[in-house]
């Protein structure tokens, strides 16, 4: 399946360059029981050409950041305060004119469960060719379009006929592609893939992911992937934070956190899944539930789950700080994190 | 596609065949036959009633009676008609179909073009004052009723505005001596009707086939629509028969209009429903995500993902139209089917009757087939497996 | 949804399982040991956990309180007729049927045109109606019917009375009992009916799935108005009777074909398959099942199955095709059969009553339907 993209726009990416600042977001839904704390204080930063991740529990916000990149949340959704900066340009403060403008040809989503954002009564083509048409309109003749998409199609290892046909005649793992494609076809600059192998089978996993890894390397984009499965993430990204409860608690270069993750969330979480490969040691579980966001716990968020609570953790709330190396922690004691290990080896 | 399609007819054909079987029984039911109505009189000698049984076919075994009277009717043949004796009924009701077809098509396509637009437009802004309020009236129209209902409009607009006729089918005065006769101009107006669509259909295709922009090919299809309605309208008033024309229309209308809007309630509320059911589909936040415009959204993913279910009751609602016609007719002395299967019950015509009853049978047999070959176009998972 | 029952077919529930909505055990008992409740005690509990939790759901639902509301104020009609006809109202003069009241207007006669049509009356029509020799400037009393409402006298009518004299009010309030009546016995048919068909469709599937299914698409061919035409020229139709007839055709039409998806829905739940593993027989599974988790939606077809009947008996009344005393329908046929039907506002308490309360029961438990269905379809409800 090595097809060649050379055709589509590839761009001169500069790693050093941001791309995307998320700066000190904060979102609360507003519901009949009252405010629900969806994102607090999350900030991180998505440079050109590269690839972040974002784990977390279900309900700790990773989608909500996720969709607040396009502005796609309800309109119950309350942005607090904080920015969303694009290429400079902050997101937040944009009519929804100018923000329609932006999505998908500069930043693109590849949605969880993606088998399902087919319209069942449109074939796959159409549904491509309406993103070019709104936003090329004019500059693509309709053979150029046509042309455009069958290139788009066998980049990700689909047949050109099969822009002829409807979404139910897609197998599951033929629709993600797809939606891939469909995602591609305004050569955006950051696409972000919510849960992207959910719901298919491990071959198929691995196969979407080195697709998308080959993607992201040859056309210079970015990528924030956001999943609840590590192993997914570790392999495909170069950042990675980690998400509780609405927070950012741990961020940093994906290599570093696996090998020395410092918060008690992500170190669990990490050491929760046993390894076939790596030294035996004895499983960590992850106790209680998640919080209600709609009252959530004083200080540190994670602090009725954590093994080295303390008063100080239920009082004050910990900042985002850098240890070193691009690496940060959200957490009063962080250096303790090591004896956990120690003490699981013995 | 065919295959479907001739799949659904076959089945259909079976169940008419029951349900005349039943209209049938029915008949048999009642008692006595029709000889006793003919020979009431005393005076006349039983071995007439014995004659009469046996000309009428009465003497036959019942086996006998059943499959002649299956076959007749498929054959075009059912009887004369006791109240309008020497009448066929075939005849009385080939005039009177194509009225009542008139009725239920145009208020059928009123009330679905006014009631899916503002179910759709409600359910895109939801959550305004304005919505509560057409939600009420809606429900409203849905159970208001409906011969009351009818009583009030024509009351209203036809006694206290005078702005339509107060029922019938034609003015007579300005009918008499005229040189036309009013079913012929009513077929013309007919004939006219599906011309016109017709070559609008036809039209629309080819601008599908000649260019790929969807823009264009909206803009065009509006123009063909505003040239087909202007062109109908155009034929007619140069048309000699102009005044009669615009008599028989103006007396359409307000029965037309009382039974659309009570079906509009409902498809109202339908769309509604269903608009909200589709707008927490996936798809739809995809829509979103791509940056596609409001309209798009709402009328190309949303809307028409709505239709589906909202065809699917259509079919219900054919057993409303059917019944809202008949107390139509029955109010605005509109002279369809309706008005004549209820007079014909009212002098025991049987074989009216039942002649009416069984076409309204072919009526709803073939709105069910439509309502399933449309559910088949719009849904592609049907069409192809 | 009713949550399911705890046990499949146990004489006693298991230990310490909660159900899906968090009740625990220890509330179902009431603190003893499970193992000592009897299970219709508990199913008992739940049952009114769960309508006490839908009830709550519902009384936040304005339109659905307000269609209750409705239907409240048309049962207190219906008992206040005969309170009112035992105590307050004299039968000669206001039973529904049978009663007469004149109103007497007293005109004085006129020369040439009355310029005052209420209180005058000319000569030519004195004589004609009443009295052929009187004369100008006497009184004469002309009985007045159908008679506009009066508050005062001796036998006030608010509503005033019909071409034959008999008070409107007593009648509306006479048929609010018919109204009832037939919606309840067409309603429970047609759910009974429909329930049965659509369980027995869905769990066992098959040719008695197709078979049934066909049968209520013969059903949804034929047009109920024109069939129950047919029928009530034929047959002495009565309230219960067409109450039954009704409910017989519809609920094995659409309504059978509906229920039929939901229980389906509930049939391939897995303690379905926990009850037949347990030792539950077919009839068993279906109607301590399947039947109760279908309910609530029974219970909304039910509300718009009265709407229809109600609707298609007063259609039927004004027609004159039913063997009744009085209905809504009839009085706007009595209207209509003594010539008063275009009257509009002249006449308007021949028309307006009769048609609005027909209108307005059919509004009241519409609504109630409407509400109900936001509580059982949670997708409906706002957030």
């Amino acid at each position: 399946m090595t097809t060649s993209l050379e055709n589509l726009e590839t761009r001169q990416i500069d790693p050093t360059k941001p791309l995307l600042e998320v700066d000190r977001l904060v979102m609360h839904y507003k519901i009949k029981a009252g405010e629900v704390s969806a994102i607090e204080d999350v900030s991180f930063t998505v440079h050109q050409g590269e690839a972040v991740g974002l784990v977390g529990e279900s309900g700790c916000g990773k989608t909500s950041v996720a969709l607040s990149l396009l502005r796609l949340l309800p309109s119950n959704a309350e942005y607090i305060s904080g920015e969303i900066r694009f290429n400079g340009e902050d997101l937040l403060y944009l009519s929804p004119e100018e923000m329609r403008q932006h999505r998908w040809k500069d930043i693109a989503m590849v949605f969880q469960g993606a088998m399902n954002s087919w319209n069942p009564v449109y074939r796959v083509g159409d549904q491509i060719r309406e993103t070019l048409d709104t936003h090329y309109r004019g500059a693509m003749s309709y053979d150029q379009q046509r042309e455009h998409m069958e290139r788009l199609f066998s980049s990700v290892g689909l047949t050109p006929e099969m822009l002829d046909r409807y979404p139910h005649e897609f197998s599951g793992g033929m629709r993600q592609r797809a939606v891939i494609a469909m995602a591609l076809a305004c050569s955006p600059e950051l696409i972000i893939a919510d849960e992207p192998t959910t719901a298919l089978d491990v071959i198929v996993q691995d196969q979407i992911l080195k697709e998308l890894k080959r993607i992201q390397a040859e056309l210079g984009m970015s990528i924030i992937y956001i999943s609840h499965d590590i192993a997914v993430i570790a392999e495909v990204t170069d950042s990675l934070g980690v998400m509780y409860a609405g927070k950012l608690v741990e961020y940093g270069p994906t290599s570093t956190i696996f090998a020395r993750p410092r918060h008690p969330y992500a170190y669990l979480l990490l050491r929760s899944t046993p390894s076939i490969s790596g030294p035996r040691r004895e499983l960590a579980p992850l106790e209680g539930e998640p919080p209600n966001l709609l009252s959530p716990p004083t200080g540190c968020r994670f602090h009725p789950r954590c093994p080295f609570a303390t008063d100080k953790c239920v009082t004050d709330e910990p900042p985002l700080e850098e240890i070193g190396g691009g690496h940060r922690v959200a957490c009063w004691h962080h250096e303790q994190v090591p004896e956990l290990e120690e003490a699981l080896h013995r | 596609m065919f295959k479907f399609l001739a799949g659904r007819l076959a089945q259909m054909a079976i169940l008419f065949v029951v349900f005349l079987s039943l209209v049938w029984l029915l008949l048999q039911a009642m008692p006595g036959d029709i000889s006793d109505t003919l020979t009431a009189n005393p005076a006349i000698p039983i071995e007439a009633r014995a004659e009469l049984r046996a000309q009428l076919g009465l003497d036959q075994p019942l086996f006998v009676q059943y499959f002649t009277y299956i076959t007749n009717f498929f054959r075009g043949e059912m009887g004369a008609s006791f109240s309008r004796y020497p009448q066929e009924v075939a005849d009385i009701l080939w005039t009177a179909l194509p009225r009542t077809l008139v009725l239920f098509l145009s208020a059928t396509l009123l009330a679905f073009w006014l009631g899916f637009k503002s179910g759709k437009m409600i359910a895109w802004g939801r959550g305004e004052r304005s919505e509560q309020g057409l939600i009420v009236s809606g429900i409203f129209l849905q159970t208001v009723f409906y011969p009351w209902f009818a009583i009030v409009m024509l009351w209203f607009f036809g006694f206290a505005l005078g702005w339509f006729p107060i029922g019938r089918f034609i003015d007579a005065r300005l009918w008499q001596g005229s040189p036309y006769n009013a079913n012929d101009v009513f077929g013309q107006m007919i004939v006219s009707v599906i011309v016109v669509t017709v070559l609008y259909v036809i039209g629309r295709f080819l601008i599908k086939r000649f260019s790929n922009n969807l823009l264009t090919q909206i803009r065009f299809g509006q123009g063909l629509a505003i040239l087909a309605v202007g062109g109908l309208l155009l034929f007619w008033w140069l048309n000699p028969a102009r005044d009669y024309v615009a008599d028989i229309a103006h007396h359409t209308m307000l029965p037309v209009i009382t039974l659309a809007l009570v079906a509009f309630g409902a498809i109202m509320l339908l769309t509604r429903a269903a608009m909200l059911e589709t707008l927490g589909e996936d798809y739809i936040l995809t829509a979103r995500a791509k940056g596609l415009p409001d309209w798009v959204i709402r009328d190309r993913h949303a809307a028409r993902n709505a239709m589906l279910p909202v065809t699917t009751s259509l079919v219900l609602a054919l057993a409303f139209v059917i019944g809202g016609g008949i107390v139509t007719e029955t109010i605005f002395s509109w002279p369809g089917m309706g008005l004549i299967f209820l007079q014909a019950i009212a002098v025991s015509d049987l074989p009216l009757a039942i002649g009416a009853l069984s076409i309204t049978g072919v009526l709803a047999l073939f709105g069910h087939l439509l309502a399933d070959v449309l559910y088949a176009m719009l849904d592609p998972r049907i069409r192809i497996t | 949804m009713i949550p399911p029952p705890i046990a499949a077919d146990d004489e006693h529930a298991p230990i310490g399982q909660t159900d899906p909505e968090g009740v625990s055990t220890r509330e179902l008992t009431g603190g003893a040991d499970l193992a000592t409740v009897p299970m219709w005690r508990i199913r008992l509990r739940l049952l009114r956990r769960s309508l006490g939790m839908m009830w709550g759901l519902f009384r936040g639902n304005r339109m659905g309180m307000l269609g209750l509301g409705l239907i409240a104020t048309f049962a207190a009609m219906a008992i206040a007729h005969p309170i009112l006809m035992a105590t307050v109202w004299e039968p000669r003069v206001y039973d529904p049927v049978h009663g007469y009241d004149a109103v007497i207007t007293e005109y004085t006669v006129v020369e040439g045109e009355p310029s005052d049509p209420a209180t005058e009356i000319s000569l030519n029509q004195a004589r004609l109606e009443m009295n052929p020799t009187i004369d100008v400037g006497e009184t004469i009393f002309i009985p007045t019917q159908p008679a506009p409402p009066t508050l005062t006298g001796e036998t006030p009518h608010f509503l005033g009375t019909d071409a034959r004299g008999r008070d409107i009010l007593s009648q509306l309030l006479f048929s609010t009992q018919a109204a009832f009546f037939l919606g309840a016995v067409a309603a429970l048919t047609t759910v009974f009916i429909a329930t049965t068909v659509g369980a027995i469709a869905a769990y066992f599937g098959g040719w008695i799935d197709g078979g049934l299914m066909r049968f209520a698409d013969l059903i949804l061919l034929m047009p109920l108005l024109p069939v129950l035409i047919v029928l009530s020229a034929v047959l002495d139709m009565s309230m219960l009777l067409l109450g039954l007839i009704i409910g017989v055709l519809s609920g094995f039409g659409g309504v059978a074909i509906v229920l039929k998806s939901q229980a389906l829905s509930i049939t391939v739940k897995s303690y379905i398959d926990a009850a037949r593993v347990a030792g539950g027989g077919h009839w068993h599974v279906i109607f301590r099942h399947i039947i109760p988790n279908v309910l609530p939606l029974s219970f909304l077809f039910m509300m718009f199955g009265v709407t229809e009947a109600i609707a298609i008996e007063s259609t039927l009344s004004f027609f004159g095709l039913l063997n009744v005393d009085m209905t809504w329908g009839i009085m706007i046929n009595s209207a209509q059969n003594n010539g008063y039907l275009l009257s509009g506002t002249s006449y308007w308490w021949l028309l307006f009553p009769a048609g609005l309360a027909v209108t307005f029961i059919c509004f009241g438990f519409f609504l109630v339907g409407r509400g109900m269905d936001e509580v059982v379809n949670p997708r409906l409800r706002s957030r």
